[in-house]
C-alpha cells in the first residue's frame, strides 16, 4: 500500500522534475558560471519567495479559482511591514504575525467575493490586483523606504543547524502543505471541489467555505512571501513582486496542475517554481535584457497551459494516428475496442 | 383538410447507436393539416425519430422522401431549407431581445443597409396573427409569459415558411390553460396547411390534439391509427406490449418503524403539499411523468430546495434541511439523475469517490487514514461486487453499472438512512440493472429506507414495496405492491382516466 502511494506520487512528480533537470542541464551547458556554488546558492535563495508564494497559488488552482493578486499582496506586505516596524517602531516579531493576519484577511475578501459573491476569482483577483499595488503605492507616496531595521536581515540570511533560513522555510512549508493536502479531510475536500463541484455540494461539501479557505491560505503565503522579500533587501517597495503571481501560477501549471482543477501535486509544483527561476538565472547569466526574459516567462506559461488544455486532444490525436497507421498494416483484423481513446483522456 | 398524400414519409428507417438500436424499421407518413401523435415510453426512440427527420441524425438504412420524392437531409440546415422546423422544449429565443429582432433574428429586412423595422414588425404581428394571438412586437421576450415565449418561437418558425412542424413535449413546462392555448395554435396552423408531429407524454392531451397516433415501442413501430379508432386503454397496452422480458428481484425488508415522514412539505419549486412516510427497509417508488415533481421532491428532501412549510422527521426527530450538509447529517443522502455531472470525481480513483461523504470514518484524530480509507472501501467494493480495477484507477474508465454502484458504495459508506435513488437504473444494460437491484435489496435489508425515482415504469412496479403516484407537485395516489398495473399507473402519471383507477 505504501508503495503504491509512492508510485502515485512518483508518476505525478517526475514529469515537472525531469523538465527542470532539463532546464538546468541546458543552463549548465551554456554557461559555466551556471554551476558555480555561489550561483546555485542564489538560485536556491530566489526560489524561495517563488516557491512559497506558489503553494497557495496551487491550492487555489485546485478548487478550479485563481489569484492573480498575490504579487499584489506581496508588495504592500511589504511596504507596511517596513514602515510598522521603521516609523511606527513595532518589534519585527509582532510586525510579521500582524503581516500574516493581513494576508488572511485580504485573501479571506479574495476568497468571499469570488465563491459566496459568485464574482469569477479570474476579475475579482484582476481587481484586488490592482487595488493592492495601489494601496503599497499609496502607503509610501510611492518612494520605497530602505533600511528598516537590522532586525530582519536574519529573517532570510540567518541559519538553522547549518541550513540557510530560505531552505528551511521551504522544507518546512511543502511539508505542511503537502500534509494538509493529502492527510486532513479539509485538503480532500479541496480535490473534490475542484474535480467536479456540483458533485462535492451533493456530498455535503460546502463548495463556497473551501474555496474561501483556499484564498486565505493563499493571502498568508502571500504575506509570508513578502515578508522574505523585504528581509531579504531590508527594504518595503510598492514595486516589488511584479508578476510574482504570474511565476507563482506557471510553477503550478508547470508541476502539471490542472487550471480546471482538481488535478495537481504540492512537490511537483515545487520543480515548477526551480524551473522558472532557473530559466531567469540563465537569462541574466547571458545577459538578456529584462523585456526578453518578460517575453521568455510568458511564453512559458502560455505553453504550459496550452499542454494542458490541449492534452486531451493530442493525445486522441496521437491515438488517432497510431490507430490509422495499424489499420493500414492489418485491415483484416476489425478494431474492437474505444477504451484506448478513453484511457488517453485521462491526465496524468 | 387533410390530403391523402404523405407530404413527409419515413421508410423502413433504422438508426443504431452504440449498443441500442433507437429505430428498428420504422415507416411514417406525415400528411399536410394532419396533427400526428407519437407515443411511447422513455428510450422508446421517438426522438430519434424526430432527429432523423430534422436532419440532427442521419439514418443508417431506410429512406426518407418529402412529397414522394427521395431526399437526404445532410443536417439541420438542410432540413430546415425544406421547411422542416423543430419545436423543443428549451427555447432557443434571446431573452433580452425584442419580439420582433427574436423572430426575425439573422435574417432582419433591410433597406438600403439599414434594418427595416416597421417590416419587421408587420411581419412579425403578421406571423403572430396566423397563430391567433397578439404580443406587441417591441416587448422583450424575457417580460413575456412561458406560454407566449412558445408562441414567439412558433412564430418565428411559420415566418420561415415552414411546412412540418415538429413538437418535442411542447407542454411539459405549460399550465393545463397555457396547453389549451398551444393546442388551438397547433389546430390553426394545421388548417392553414402545415404537417404537425406532436411528440408527448400526456395522453390526454395527446387524444384531445391529434389525428393519428403512433406508437413505439423499443424503436419499432407498434401500430399507428386515427385517432377515433383507438383510445388512451390501447394506446397504454401498445407503449407497455404485454410481455414482461425483464427479471425483477424484490425482497420483502419492510419494517414496521417509519424512518423518514415528511408532512405537507412545499417548496418554491413545484412541490405542493407533499406528504408521506418511508418505514425502515421499505422502498417507495415515486411514479410520474417528466415534470411532475418527483425530483423537486427529492431536492426538497436533500436540503438544495427550501422548504417553505411542513416538516421533515427522520426516525421520529424532526431535521432542518438547508444544505446537503443538513441532510447527510440527518441520513438523508441523494444519488443524481446525472452520476457523471453530479455524482463521480473523475479525478478521484475508487476509494476517494466512496469516502468523500463520509471522511469522518476514516480519520485519526485531525488526519485521515489512507490506510483504513484503503481497506473499508476494498471491502465495500468487494460486497458490491465493483470492478476491481476501480481501487487505484479513476472511476471515469469504469461502466455504468460500476460507477452507479460506486455512487450507492458511497451513502452505504456515509451511513445513510434514508437513500433517495433518482433514475438509477437509466442508460445502464440490463445485467448491470440486476446488480443495481440487488444492492438495493441489500440497503433495505440494512433497514435503510429508499425512495425510488424512476421513468421505467415496469420496473419500479416490480421493485417498489409501495407506489406513489405523483403528477403536479403532489402526491395523488398510493398503491401497495402489486395493486396497481403499469397501464393504471400510466393513465394516473399521465392524468387520463385518473377516476376509474383511483375509486
Amino acid at each position: 500500500m505504501r508503495e503504491r502511494f509512492a508510485d502515485a506520487l512518483r508518476s505525478q512528480v517526475v514529469g515537472p522534475f525531469l523538465i527542470m533537470l532539463a532546464v538546468a542541464t541546458a543552463m549548465a551547458l551554456s554557461t559555466d558560471r551556471f554551476l558555480l556554488s555561489q550561483n546555485l546558492k542564489n538560485v536556491g535563495l530566489q526560489v524561495a519567495i517563488v516557491a512559497i508564494v506558489a503553494i497557495g497559488a496551487t491550492i487555489v488552482i485546485l478548487t478550479a479559482q485563481i489569484d492573480l493578486s498575490s504579487g499584489s499582496l506581496v508588495a504592500l506586505t511589504s511596504v507596511l511591514l517596513a514602515d510598522i516596524v521603521k516609523n511606527a517602531g513595532l518589534s519585527v516579531p509582532l510586525a510579521a504575525l500582524l503581516m500574516i493576519l493581513m494576508g488572511a484577511g485580504l485573501g479571506l475578501v479574495n476568497g468571499f467575493f469570488s465563491s459566496y459573491g459568485r464574482i469569477p476569482s479570474f476579475i475579482f483577483t484582476l481587481g484586488t490586483l490592482a487595488i493592492f499595488r495601489g494601496l503599497a503605492f499609496q502607503q509610501t507616496g510611492g518612494t520605497p523606504i530602505f533600511s528598516v531595521s537590522p532586525q530582519l536581515d536574519p529573517i532570510f540570511y540567518g541559519e538553522l543547524g547549518g541550513l540557510p533560513l530560505p531552505f528551511v522555510y521551504v522544507v518546512v512549508l511543502y511539508a505542511l502543505a503537502w500534509a494538509f493536502l493529502i492527510y486532513t479531510p479539509r485538503g480532500r475536500q479541496i480535490y473534490a471541489v475542484g474535480g467536479n463541484e456540483s458533485a462535492a455540494r451533493l456530498s455535503g461539501i460546502n463548495v463556497n467555505r473551501v474555496r474561501t479557505e483556499a484564498f486565505v491560505i493563499a493571502g498568508a503565503l502571500s504575506a509570508v512571501g513578502g515578508i522574505l522579500l523585504t528581509a531579504r533587501l531590508d527594504s518595503g517597495s510598492p514595486n516589488y513582486g511584479q508578476g510574482l503571481e504570474l511565476m507563482a501560477i506557471a510553477s503550478a501549471v508547470i508541476g502539471g496542475a490542472s487550471l480546471f482543477g482538481g488535478q495537481g501535486n504540492i512537490f511537483a509544483t515545487l520543480f515548477g517554481a526551480f524551473t522558472i527561476v532557473i530559466v531567469q538565472n540563465g537569462l541574466n547569466l547571458h545577459a538578456v535584457p529584462s523585456a526578453w526574459q518578460n517575453i521568455t516567462l510568458g511564453a512559458i506559461i502560455a505553453v504550459a497551459v496550452g499542454v494542458d488544455m490541449w492534452r486531451g486532444e493530442f493525445a486522441r490525436l496521437l491515438v488517432r494516428l497510431w490507430r490509422r497507421g495499424r489499420a493500414a498494416q492489418d485491415e483484416a483484423r476489425p478494431t474492437t475496442s474505444t477504451s484506448a481513446e478513453d484511457d488517453v483522456q485521462s491526465r496524468p | 383538410m387533410a390530403t391523402y398524400r404523405p407530404f413527409w414519409e419515413l421508410r423502413s428507417v433504422v438508426k443504431t447507436f452504440p449498443g441500442v438500436r433507437a429505430l428498428d424499421g420504422v415507416s411514417l407518413a406525415l400528411r399536410i393539416g394532419e396533427i400526428h401523435a407519437l407515443l411511447g415510453e422513455n428510450g422508446s426512440g421517438k426522438s430519434t425519430l424526430a432527429k432523423v427527420l430534422s436532419g440532427v441524425h442521419q439514418p443508417d438504412a431506410g429512406e426518407v422522401f418529402q412529397r414522394g420524392e427521395l431526399v437526404v437531409l445532410r443536417d439541420p440546415h438542410d432540413a430546415q431549407t425544406r421547411g422542416v422546423a423543430t419545436f423543443h422544449q428549451e427555447f432557443s429565443l434571446v431573452p433580452e431581445l425584442s419580439v420582433a429582432e427574436n423572430i426575425y433574428l439573422g435574417r432582419l429586412p433591410q433597406r438600403r443597409g439599414v434594418v427595416d423595422w416597421s417590416a419587421a414588425r408587420r411581419g412579425s404581428v403578421e406571423a403572430l396573427a396566423r397563430l391567433n394571438v397578439k404580443i406587441d412586437p417591441d416587448r422583450k421576450v424575457a417580460s413575456l409569459s412561458v406560454a407566449e415565449q412558445q408562441f414567439v418561437e412558433i412564430a418565428k418558425a411559420i415566418s420561415r415558411d415552414m411546412m412540418l412542424l415538429i413538437l418535442d413535449e411542447p407542454t411539459a413546462a405549460l399550465g393545463p390553460a397555457e396547453s389549451e392555448r398551444l393546442h388551438g395554435v397547433t389546430r390553426v396552423l394545421a388548417q392553414q396547411g402545415t404537417a404537425i408531429l406532436y411528440i408527448s407524454h400526456r395522453l390526454d392531451e395527446v387524444f384531445a390534439v391529434a389525428d393519428v397516433v403512433t406508437v413505439l415501442k423499443d424503436g419499432k413501430l407498434v401500430g399507428t391509427n386515427a385517432r377515433r379508432e383507438t383510445s388512451v386503454r390501447e394506446a397504454v397496452r401498445m407503449m407497455i406490449g404485454s410481455d414482461l422480458e425483464e427479471h425483477f428481484d424484490r425482497r420483502e425488508n419492510a419494517r414496521e418503524r417509519p424512518r423518514l415522514e415528511v408532512r405537507d412539505v412545499r417548496t418554491e419549486n413545484r412541490v405542493n403539499g407533499v406528504s408521506f412516510a418511508v418505514a425502515e427497509g421499505e422502498v417507495l417508488g415515486f411514479g410520474g411523468i417528466a415534470g411532475a415533481g418527483r425530483t423537486e421532491i427529492a431536492r426538497a428532501l436533500f436540503g438544495l430546495d427550501r422548504i417553505t412549510e411542513g416538516d421533515v422527521l427522520v426516525d421520529g426527530r424532526r431535521v432542518e434541511l438547508r444544505s446537503p450538509g443538513d441532510a447527510i447529517e440527518a441520513g438523508i443522502a441523494l444519488m443524481p439523475e446525472n452520476r457523471k455531472a453530479d455524482g463521480l470525481f473523475f479525478n478521484f480513483e475508487g476509494p476517494a469517490n466512496i469516502t468523500i461523504a463520509g471522511l469522518g470514518a476514516i480519520q485519526i484524530g485531525p488526519f485521515l487514514s489512507l490506510t483504513r480509507e484503503r481497506r473499508r472501501a476494498r471491502k465495500l467494493m468487494q460486497e458490491l461486487r465493483i470492478d476491481r480495477r476501480a481501487e487505484d484507477r479513476s472511476v471515469r474508465f469504469l461502466s455504468g453499472g460500476n460507477q452507479q454502484k460506486v455512487m450507492l458504495a458511497r451513502w452505504l459508506f456515509a451511513r445513510t438512512r434514508v437513500l433517495i435513488l433518482d433514475e438509477p437504473t437509466q442508460g445502464i444494460d440490463v445485467s448491470a440493472k440486476q446488480e443495481v437491484y440487488r444492492v438495493i435489496n441489500e440497503l433495505t435489508a440494512d433497514g435503510i429506507a429508499v425512495v425510488l425515482i424512476s421513468s421505467d415504469f415496469p420496473e419500479l412496479l416490480a421493485i417498489s414495496d409501495r407506489v406513489a403516484v405523483v403528477r403536479s407537485g403532489c402526491i395523488i395516489h398510493f398503491a401497495e405492491y402489486g395493486e396497481l398495473s403499469e397501464h393504471e399507473l400510466v393513465e394516473l402519471a399521465a392524468g387520463g382516466g385518473a377516476n376509474e383507477v383511483a375509486a
